[in-house]
């Protein structure tokens, strides 16, 4: 549905030039689920951003299926609510109205309609960014370490409850996160960026939900943090068995 | 189900509700109010006692008790009444005017500022002049009607309210515009439903300063070429050696105006009440 061709896209620092990304080649299918991984400043978000067409990129083709670019929800790091809208005008800012109340009930929200964003967790006020997202009811979510600022327990939730809203409604998903665990136990297929080069792909055909803890997902993440130039801090057992490393 | 219990634990941790909040905060301004009115109340009793006492000059400055009866004198005959409508008429269209320049014109500024850059060192000029010394200027163009005190009134509200957009909607949150633009917002679309809510707690602080400006600007307006309104109701009673009036007049400029001021600051809390600490930083 999407695909990046040669993607360059630099940033002027203090009169010097800084290259965000590098040349990247990419293509997102429809309904697929896709990590990117690696080190802060390897141009994660500005490949969300991108796609997003936040930025140009200074070189490269971004092309897509049909005649316009795709609309993507966005889920950014931070909710992003308007504080002077209940949580139901947040989700319809960007969705019609008709959307809102399954997008909420899909996060678990249908209570809060009504409430403030001063009023919620950051877990909850995140649930709402994704039900924004969702009630756009786009092919393409982005979501840019959307958990990132969560507690365990609330960051755990909110990843099930991904998992299941994918399975549910099979949007394209490009997630980027640090958090190698996550990207495993999410994605069917995580890309590791870095210095803004697309430096590895690793496929994950296993199936949802994923235990942290299972060897197969131990191995996937070990995959990737070798790919990184790192060794594993907690593995059990590295097997390459559903991890076939494709594009270095 | 554990998602339930998320939900509800983190309600009970919750240390206040934004009511509890506001409930607190309203006992707090009630308690301030109290205190301001102990206060005064001990100013006048001093002001009486001196006045009882014969410690002041009677014709310099009238006991409150005589400026008291002077104000239920011109309350009684319709006088006060009358004079005070006439001055409110004249901030509120001068008050009205100021805004509906100043609010749209610092909003073009802040969306084209290759467009209104130019004008900007006018802008500053016109900024740098009180409003009382165009009087003069205002009775030769626009002549001794009511255009001219409107336009002074006008003048005093257009840059607090002009200033205050401007700092409000550049301050505004560039990452909210963004949820608009990857939605495909329009950019009127998003000048409406993002930059002027963001904007509305600085902007309502600037009408505030604005209004009060206006009331200020008042007196001038009218102590000048005017046979109505306050200002004119205080230079008549100079002219006629009634200080008690003179007082009576200046003391309900002075509570109109606080009054009217309370009553927009409830106004505005309740219209836009995530601006509540912004309004009450500038009450401070």
């Amino acid at each position: 549905m999407l695909e990046l061709r040669g993607v360059v896209r630099r940033y002027a620092l203090s009169g010097r030039s800084i290259i965000a990304l590098d040349g990247i080649d990419l293509s997102l299918a429809a309904g697929s689920f896709t990590a990117v991984v690696g080190r802060s400043g390897c141009g994660k978000t500005t490949l969300l951003r991108l796609i997003a067409r936040l930025e140009q990129p200074d070189a490269g083709t971004l092309h897509w299926d049909g005649p316009t670019p795709p609309r993507a929800g966005y889920v950014f790091q931070e909710p992003r609510l308007m504080p002077w809208l209940s949580v139901a005008r947040n989700v319809a800012l960007t969705a019609a109205e008709a959307d809102v109340a399954d997008a909420l009930a899909a996060v678990g929200l249908a209570g809060f309609a009504d409430a403030l964003p001063a009023q919620l967790s950051g877990g909850m006020a995140q649930r709402v960014a994704v039900a924004r997202a969702l009630a756009q009811r786009t092919g393409l979510i982005l979501m840019d370490e959307p958990f990132g600022a969560l507690d365990a327990f609330t960051r755990s939730q909110l990843q099930d409850d991904l998992v299941r809203l994918w399975q549910e409604r099979q949007p394209a998903i490009l997630f980027v996160t640090h958090d190698i665990e996550e990207a495993c136990r999410l994605a069917e297929r995580v890309i590791v960026l870095e210095a803004g080069r697309l430096v590895a792909e690793h496929r994950i055909d296993l199936p949802h939900p994923r235990d942290a803890l299972d060897p197969e997902v131990q191995a996937a993440r070990a995959a990737v943090l070798a790919a990184l130039g790192q060794r594993p801090a907690r593995s059990s057992s590295p097997s390459q068995h559903g991890v076939p490393a494709c594009v270095p | 189900m554990p998602w339930q219990r998320l939900v509800y634990a983190n309600d009970s941790q919750s240390q206040s509700s934004p009511a509890s909040v506001l409930r607190g905060k309203g006992r707090r301004l009630n308690r301030t109010a109290r205190r301001g009115a102990l206060v005064a109340a001990s100013a006048i009793a001093v002001w009486q006692a001196a006045a009882a006492a014969g410690a002041v000059n009677a014709f310099l400055l009238p006991s409150p008790l005589r400026v008291a009866e002077a104000a239920l004198d011109l309350l009684g005959d319709g006088t006060l009444p009358l004079h005070v409508g006439i001055s409110l008429g004249r901030v509120l269209a001068g008050f009205g005017f100021a805004t509906l320049l100043a609010v749209p014109l610092a909003i073009l500024l802040c969306l084209r500022p290759r467009l209104i850059r130019p004008v900007l060192p006018l802008i500053d000029l016109f900024r740098h002049i009180p409003p009382l010394a165009m009087i003069p200027l205002f009775i030769l163009w626009l002549g001794i009607g009511e255009t001219q005190k409107v336009a002074v009134i006008l003048l005093a509200a257009f840059f607090p309210v002009f200033l205050a957009t401007q700092g409000g909607i550049s301050q505004v949150d560039r990452r909210l515009l963004e949820v608009a633009q990857v939605a495909g917002m329009t950019e009127a679309a998003q000048v409406w439903r993002i930059l002027l809510p963001a904007a509305l707690p600085s902007i309502l602080v600037g009408l505030r300063l604005g209004f009060g400006y206006s009331w200020r600007a008042l007196a001038g307006a009218e102590l000048v070429a005017a046979s109505s309104g306050l200002g004119w109701l205080i230079v008549n009673a100079e002219q006629l050696a009634r200080s008690d009036i003179v007082l009576a007049g200046v003391l309900v400029i002075g509570m109109l105006g606080l009054i009217l001021d309370a009553l927009g600051t409830r106004l505005i809390v309740r219209l836009a009440p995530w601006a509540q600490a912004e309004i009450t930083r500038a009450h401070a």
